[in-house]
């Protein structure tokens, strides 16, 4: 299979040079390579999303895909492997949706430990709407719904998911197609709930690209089985500009924990299951 | 022959299995039972109650005068005993003070066999059996016979009991045949199994918690799933997950959480993964009176989500039709890939009724799932407007969406193109009209020149009462969306009077009916005190209506 077995020939409606063109050949790259290396079979990769602009990546990928609603991947995520476990789930969220409208899903999603990868396009900002602060955006920080500026921090996802049990914990870079593509796989081929964090700066109204690059490194001689280093370094940036700023990228943590399907006795691909119920038989209890 | 018993005390100390031991006497030796439901929203304490009606003909409906009221405290006996009859009679422990009191040294009896403070009911319930003329034999079969382990000193508490009374009713003799004895919670989870349920997916909320318990108690012996997550709105999102990947799904929820669930309703609508939705209504708005009944949530119901597109609804009036409606639901989720509600309501869904007998159902069980062919279209335009359904797995791409689209399910813009998406899903309605006809959307009981119209659980009660109303027939509509107008419309023309009665404060279907059929029904016998009617009340306010 060809990288280009992926494109839909949909016309790209991201801004010209938005940094999500660099996650979409990412994304691309990386179920081709897992294709190619039969590692997942591609009819059963299935793209979820919700809505923003990183939801754009639906019409741009040739995959089953459930366009579902703004917030709601990881609910979505969770119903598919409900409905067919054997199916490999890639779901994509960004920090506006994630953080605010769903954010009890975040912390249930890394509870549960379904096997499905979660791509959060993280720009701190809400952007397809013209440009409000999210959850993530920094402190201070005036957008046109925020004149006074941002009065909180910003929460630091990378923390809160290792606080809910994710059991594979990352943080890649739009700009970086070669790191976040391998970043991709690696997470695609973890057993459990993985979550990647895509810093992804947004040109038109949170352009961070000059301070990432600056700041950003990758994490190396890091032991990504031990909680405590992975805290620690999730913690070392705290989503704000700041001359100082260390961005460690890649996996801080992966750990094997029971997933939530295998957990269930009787979970299967359902569509398959025939039934012939006897409804005489189904009744008879409520007959003594 | 009618005879109603209350049976009632505090929440926690067995009034339910005492009631349904009962009924199970009465149900086996073949009479017809109905049971109404009524308690708190709390664990322990309060005035819970349960109201029997036991007939040797098919009844339908409660009423609030009482042959005999079973109390566990003193609280129901002060509360309820304004209810009981004449010649009726209060069974309770001697220490209760009450009229026509038959007060029973439930501890000396204890003692004097031996038995633990536990047994006490048990003694009570043999002594209601002498007093309401049942032998003793079939209670203590029955009451044995609800226990996994044997229960020591059981049998001779219920004969002591026995002993300790005298005769004072007689009990015609029924048919003889035992009967079914469901409520409509377990007759919506009997026919979501009969519909093959792959998966249901549920977050408590009175009073639709039963489905889900009983459906998870059930999942293992019928092989499917019973998952309940973190809110009604990850209910909603991961039920279109689960159906978009292809097993048969179902949701239950009330008012509360059927308003978190609206978006993702709407979802269904443009994405056209089929989903059931059980609605079961409780007394609103907001928190209302949670363990109580009401009809509120009609037009909500019909209306849920935003945009245009099908919602299919249907009422269920008993625990048959609720089986039945609930089998419909399913057929026409996956044949037509919409949104169908089974609305229900605490009434209909916590009452017990009994039956003869379950006809076997006409409609089997199918998926509507078809091997893709090749440029498979999520959302190909066909004559009827149905886009036969893959799934993800199958080879060809399967797509779902909340954007509005092409065929292949890319997003679009285009003004023709929406219009022929938007075209593609309402056409859907004809032949879902045709097939919901043939469903019989609306029924007539009785054969009165005058009308009586009403849905859903206010049935039990109004076909109870027609035996004292023969002027009236009643037109209950089941269908409610896409709402059967013609019919509708007939039957008002045809008659020299029309009452509707529902269970709300404003007469929903009486604005639906408006809506759809231009005819406004001027008298309305409306019911919102969070109780049902009985069929005293009907006669009396329909009586009143047309004086």
């Amino acid at each position: 299979m060809k990288v280009e077995d992926l494109n839909t020939g949909e016309k790209t409606t991201w801004c010209p040079g938005c940094t999500d063109f660099g996650i979409l050949t990412s994304v691309k790259q990386a179920i081709t390579n897992l294709v190619n290396d039969e590692k997942v079979k591609r009819e059963n990769v299935v793209g979820v999303s919700g809505v923003g602009c990183f939801d754009k990546i639906y019409d741009y990928l040739n995959i089953n895909f459930f366009h579902a609603l703004h917030g709601r991947s990881l609910p979505t995520m969770f119903g598919i492997k409900l409905g067919n476990p054997e199916l490999k789930v890639i779901g994509f969220g960004g920090d506006g949706s994630t953080y605010a409208e769903g954010m009890a899903h975040v912390v249930h999603s890394c509870r549960y430990n379904e096997d499905t990868t979660f791509l959060v396009f993280d720009n701190q900002m809400f952007s397809l709407t013209t440009g409000q602060a999210t959850p993530v955006s920094e402190k201070g920080l005036v957008t046109p719904s925020t004149p006074l500026g941002v009065h909180e921090k910003p929460i630091n996802p990378l923390a809160l998911t290792l606080t809910c049990g994710a059991s594979f914990v990352s943080r890649g870079f739009a700009l970086d197609i070669p790191n976040l593509t391998k970043l991709i796989e690696a997470a695609v081929m973890h057993k459990g709930f993985s979550f990647v964090e895509v810093l992804q700066p947004c040109i038109s109204y949170h352009n961070t690209t000059q301070f990432i690059r600056e700041h950003i490194y990758k994490l190396e001689n890091h032991n990504t089985g031990n909680y405590e280093e992975a805290m620690k370094k999730a913690l070392e940036w705290d989503y704000c500009q700041n001359e100082n700023s260390k961005i460690p990228a890649g996996i801080f943590y992966e750990t094997n924990k029971p997933i939530y399907e295998d957990q269930w006795p009787h979970i299967k691909k359902w569509h398959t299951v025939k039934r012939n119920p006897d409804f005489r038989k189904i009744l008879s209890e409520f007959k003594k | 022959m009618e005879k109603h018993i209350l049976i009632g005390g505090e929440a926690g100390k067995g009034i339910a299995k005492t009631t349904l031991l009962i009924s199970e006497v009465f149900t086996n030796a073949g009479y017809y039972v109905f049971n109404y439901r009524e308690y708190q929203s709390l664990i322990k304490g309060g005035f819970n109650f349960n109201v029997l009606k036991i007939s040797d003909k098919p009844v339908y409906s409660h009423d609030n005068s009482y042959d005999v009221i079973f109390a566990l405290n003193q609280d129901i006996i002060n509360r309820q005993e304004k209810d009981l009859k004449e010649e009726g009679f209060i069974i309770g422990d001697k220490n209760l003070k009450g009229k026509n009191m038959i007060g029973i040294d439930v501890q000396a009896l204890l003692e004097k066999i031996g038995a633990s403070a536990k047994l006490g009911n048990d003694i009570l319930i043999g002594a209601l059996a002498k007093i309401i003329g049942l032998p003793v034999e079939p209670v203590v079969k029955v009451v044995k016979g609800a226990f996994k382990k044997k229960i020591e000193l059981l049998e001779e508490s219920i004969i002591e009991g026995y002993n300790c009374v005298e005769k004072k009713m007689e009990l015609d003799k029924p048919d003889g045949e035992p009967k079914y004895f469901i409520t409509g919670n377990e007759a919506i989870s009997m026919g979501a199994i009969v519909s093959g349920i792959d998966m249901y997916i549920a977050y408590p909320i009175t009073p639709a918690t039963p489905v889900l318990h009983i459906l998870a108690s059930k999942q293992e012996e019928h092989d499917f799933m019973v998952v309940q997550p973190e809110n009604e709105i990850a209910v909603a999102c991961s039920a279109l997950g689960a159906s978009y990947a292809g097993a048969t799904t179902m949701i239950g929820t009330s008012g509360a959480g059927f308003s978190l669930m609206a978006e993702a309703l709407s979802l269904q609508g443009i994405s056209e993964v089929p989903l059931v939705v059980y609605l079961s209504q409780r007394t609103g708005p907001a928190s209302g009176v949670p363990t109580y009944n009401s009809q509120g949530d009609l037009k909500f119901a019909v209306n849920v989500g935003h945009g245009e597109f099908i919602r299919v609804v249907v009422a269920p009036g008993d625990a048959k039709e609720c089986f039945y409606r609930t089998i419909e639901a399913f057929h026409l989720a996956s044949k037509y890939r919409v949104l169908v509600m089974i609305l229900g309501d605490k009434h209909v869904g916590e009452s017990n009724y009994s039956f003869d007998d379950f006809e076997e159902p006409k409609i089997k069980p199918t998926r509507c799932i078809t091997e893709p062919c090749e440029d498979y279209k999520s959302y190909l335009i066909t004559e009827n407007g149905v886009s036969p359904r893959s799934v993800p797995g199958q080879g060809a791409v399967a797509r779902a969406t909340s954007y509005e689209h092409n065929e292949y399910g890319y997003t679009t813009e285009k003004s023709e193109e929406v219009i022929k998406m938007n075209d593609k899903r309402l056409k859907k309605l004809d032949d879902l009209k045709e097939e919901i006809m043939s469903l019989v959307p609306v029924n007539l009981h009785g054969q009165g020149k005058k009308l009586i119209v009403g849905w859903g659980s206010t049935k039990g009660a109004i076909v109870d009462a027609l035996k004292d109303l023969p002027d009236f027939r009643f037109l209950q509509v089941s269908y409610i969306s896409p709402f059967p107008a013609e019919e509708v419309k007939r039957e008002i023309e045809n008659s020299d009077e029309v009452i509707l009665i529902e269970n709300n404060a404003t007469g929903l279907l009486g604005d639906i009916i408006a809506e759809q059929t231009g005819k406004i029904i001027n008298k309305k016998v409306l019911k919102y005190d969070g109780r049902p009617f009985t069929s005293e009340e009907i006669v009396e306010k329909v009586k009143e209506a047309i004086k």
